[in-house]
């Protein structure tokens, strides 16, 4: 089979780019961590949230120094909790289900994204810095009301968040 | 097929029935188009806030309409017409049986008169009919079952207009049975082993779950499971979609230029790869799904970035083709070569813009098949900003361009205006990028998709890139654009088909440079590539599946149903509603009866 | 295209030139999409992306 010389260049530099977006995606994994989605978290019943020992009582909670967990669930058309308050400069997992529909979770501005899908728990850990206040929207059609589907995600200073009785409803 | 015959007699002298056909299929498509557009413009100019003529309560049902009408109808009947064009040229043979052709033809537009019937009603709210569940139909939002219904008897309709391409060019091999598949021909017989592969998945879980479901046999489904059904269908589409475009530019596009096609075993190559790795990748449209393991995600990962090898090689085959045919015109030069092709052309210079706009959505498709980067633009505007690049301009502008090179040979009618046709297809190059580069900007602002309202009131945007409201009018000036465009090439066509009929408008397509004798046979041995692909996909799907029916059960774990036809009602009528349910299904399933 | 299209090619003498043919052009425009492809992609993954608040990291 005859293939031009050029062609052959432009297939070995094809080769090489495809190679590069697989290291460059490896990169992220490894160097500074990036950690996608997956199957660490158990199934739920998603009609019956209120006998699951984690969504019982959508919250926030200290699990250890600096270390948080977030309880969200994300339904027609709304996030609880409301707003989800979280301290800075620490390190927070957020776990995220939906009680009726496919919903999504999305922080405007930021790298933090996940679907929300009734009878599974999206797990996946941020660490906060400032003070500041994020915008948090469904990103997947959930129903006629889908766009008026809105939270916030508030990082406020350690002390404040204390204050609040390190919860927050 | 003769030279000299050829050049006397056009497609439509040779094949009149087939002709009809083609003709038939092609205005399904463009009327899909007009309904498209039009849904088009009015979501448009809603998302954007310049002109709201519906409530956002109805912008799903126009949402769903446009995506199911682009993306199903006008891309599929465009498909059917051109292969059923390009087997029977190629093969320089009628098909088998025409009645069966007319056959899978009226299913097909059976199906989606159904379905489109199912949407549309969402705008009535007199009628407890709807489908707002979008393109995709997410389980456990439900649509009507004469949504799902219309969609099954539509794809059955592609599968029997396979087998008759199939049998077509089995009798053509037993009059030839030592020459080389015609490209042509390969292409359609490839394009549709991928295609049986890939909608076996949709078929499935349309049968096994959403109908049985929205039907009341069965009481919930496992939304992811649904959900991955979708996806091992929905990549592959795209190349459904696209595989025509390929076609043009391949066998269309070097012929126009003045040219010949660079390299015929290339080509092969090319289709060949798609067969083998479109299907196991659709896991990278749910990377930010729970319930799937990394090392899945991965997997797809890789498949998905060796997909990009068929299309790059595609970009320097057809440019060489291109340029082939410039130096053949007296181009010279490193690039002064490119004032040497016909731009004049509307055929010509609209599948180059096609081209050009799919360079650019190669790269935002490079940062969707990246796995971790998804979080960054992952339901964001970016991506239909991406795919109004390929699909919506790759495929939609190749075909238009397409027509009006293909159209003069099925009906004998010369083109209206070519002038009309040269400034539709640039403004739609015009239109798409404001359009879709605002979308994409948008989408790293972090505006969802998908939302008839997305200004909210707790936040604002982060003001970059011209910031929301400025890349909102480019949007809204894009869509415009492309609807006046849409309108232009109709109106165009219509004007073409009120033209009197006229002799000599026969264009032969040359044969390549390196023709297919250079291209080895192994190339043409389907059963063997079916074999390796389904083994791919085995390989990619089956651990996942099973790990999804392991984790939730085959029906779910405990999710409930969410009918969007009672959607305005809300849950407070729902318990009300139930027995009218019970009654539509009913008639539904009579209706379904009737169908097959 | 098969055999049976080979024979309805042009009679035009273009056959034997195609081993000459080298497009150059090709390479060129192609070589600059290459480029383009790598800065944005470098771009997009490393400014973008990892630049931003909330990285996920577990």
């Amino acid at each position: 089979m005859h293939i031009h010389a050029y062609e052959k260049l432009w297939l070995a530099l094809s080769i090489v780019l495809i190679l590069a977006l697989i290291g460059t995606v490896t990169y992220g994994a490894v160097g500074p961590g990036v950690a996608m989605v997956a199957d660490s978290q158990s199934t739920v019943d998603a009609a019956a949230l209120d006998e699951d020992e984690r969504f019982s009582e959508p919250r926030v909670e200290q699990v250890g120094e600096n270390e948080y967990e977030a309880y969200i669930v994300a339904y027609q058309f709304g996030f609880e909790p409301s707003p989800i308050v979280v301290p800075a400069n620490s390190t927070v997992t957020l776990h995220v289900t939906s009680r009726d529909v496919i919903h999504g979770f999305e922080v405007v501005g930021t790298s933090a994204n996940t679907m929300a899908v009734p009878g599974e728990v999206s797990e996946i850990t941020v660490e906060t810095e400032e003070p500041t206040e994020y915008g948090l929207v469904c990103n997947e059609y959930c129903g006629a009301g889908h766009h008026v589907m809105e939270g916030k995600i508030n990082v406020v200073s350690q002390s404040e968040f204390e204050s609040r009785g390190g919860d927050s409803e | 097929m003769s030279t000299a015959i050829e050049s006397e007699q056009t497609f439509v002298d040779k094949f009149p029935d087939e002709a009809r056909v083609v003709r038939a299929a092609f205005l399904s498509s463009f009327f899909a188009l007009l309904l498209g557009a039009i849904f088009g413009i009015i979501q448009t100019l809603h998302r954007t806030d310049v002109a709201r003529i519906i409530p956002s309560t109805d912008y799903y049902t126009v949402l769903t309409a446009h995506g199911v009408f682009m993306v199903i109808s006008f891309t599929i009947f465009f498909l059917v017409g051109l292969f059923t064009w390009a087997l029977t040229r190629s093969l320089d043979r009628p098909l088998l049986n025409i009645k069966i052709t007319w056959t899978w033809y009226g299913l097909m537009a059976t199906g989606m008169t159904l379905t489109g019937i199912s949407i549309l009603a969402g705008f009535v709210d007199s009628i407890d009919m709807s489908a707002d569940v979008l393109y995709t139909f997410y389980a456990p939002l439900q649509a009507h079952p004469l949504f799902y219904a219309g969609l099954t008897v539509f794809i059955v309709g592609t599968w029997i207009a396979g087998a008759d391409w199939f049998r077509t060019f089995l009798a053509w091999r037993r009059e030839h049975p030592d020459e080389r598949i015609p490209l042509q021909t390969f292409m359609v017989l490839t394009t549709m082993t991928m295609w049986y592969i890939a909608s076996s998945a949709v078929a499935a879980s349309v049968l096994l779950f959403l109908l049985p479901w929205s039907l009341g046999f069965i009481d919930q489904v496992n939304p992811t499971l649904t959900r991955t059904l979708f996806w091992f269908f929905g990549h592959p589409v795209v190349y459904f979609w696209l595989m025509p475009a390929y076609m043009l530019w391949y066998t269309v596009l070097p012929k126009i230029a003045g040219g010949r096609l660079f390299s015929d075993p290339l080509a092969r190559v090319v289709f060949v790869l798609f067969v083998l790795l479109s299907t196991p990748v659709g896991i990278h449209h749910q990377y930010l799904d729970p319930g799937i393991a990394e090392g899945f995600k991965f997997i797809s990962m890789t498949n998905t970035m060796f997909l990009l090898l068929p299309s790059l090689l595609t970009a320097f085959t057809v440019v060489a083709s291109v340029e082939y045919g410039a130096r053949q015109r007296g181009g010279t030069g490193l690039l002064g070569w490119l004032t040497n092709l016909p731009w004049r052309k509307p055929e010509f210079t609209g599948m180059m813009l096609a081209g050009l706009m799919f360079a650019a959505g190669g790269f935002s498709g490079m940062v969707n098949a990246g796995m971790n980067i998804n979080y960054l633009i992952h339901n964001t505007l970016w991506v239909p900003g991406h795919f109004h690049l390929t699909v919506g301009t790759a495929v939609a502008l190749t075909m238009m361009a397409g027509t009006y090179w293909i159209w003069p040979q099925i009906s004998n009618k010369p083109i209206y205006s070519s002038q009309i046709g040269l400034f539709q297809v640039v403004l739609w190059f015009i239109g798409m990028a404001l359009m879709s580069n605002a979308m994409h900007a948008q989408g790293l602002l972090g505006v969802p998709r998908r939302t008839a309202e997305p200004e909210y009131s707790g936040f604002d945007y982060p003001t970059m890139f011209g910031g929301f409201e400025e890349l909102n009018i480019q949007i809204a000036i894009g869509g415009t654009l492309l609807f006046v465009s849409t309108i232009l090439f109709l109106g165009n066509l219509v004007l073409t088909m009120g033209n009197p009929k006229v002799s000599g408008l026969a264009e032969p397509l040359p044969s390549p440079v390196s023709g297919a004798e250079d291209a080895p046979q192994v190339l043409d041995n389907l059963r063997l590539w079916v074999g390796i692909a389904l083994t791919l996909v085995v390989l990619a799907y089956a651990l996942p599946i099973a790990a999804i029916i392991n984790r939730g059960g085959l029906l779910g774990p405990g999710v409930g149903t969410y009918p969007v036809w009672l959607a305005p009602l809300f849950d407070a009528l729902a318990d009300a509603a139930a027995p009218l349910f019970g009654a539509v299904a009913d008639l539904s399933a009579s209706v379904v009866e009737v169908v097959r | 295209m098969g055999q049976s299209e080979a024979a309805n090619a042009p009679t035009d003498d273009v056959g034997g030139e195609g081993e000459d043919f080298d497009p150059i052009g090709t390479l060129t425009l192609i070589g600059i999409y290459f480029a383009i492809l790598v800065l944005a992609w470098v771009y997009i993954y490393f400014v973008e992306f990892l630049g931003r608040d909330l990285v996920v990291v577990g």
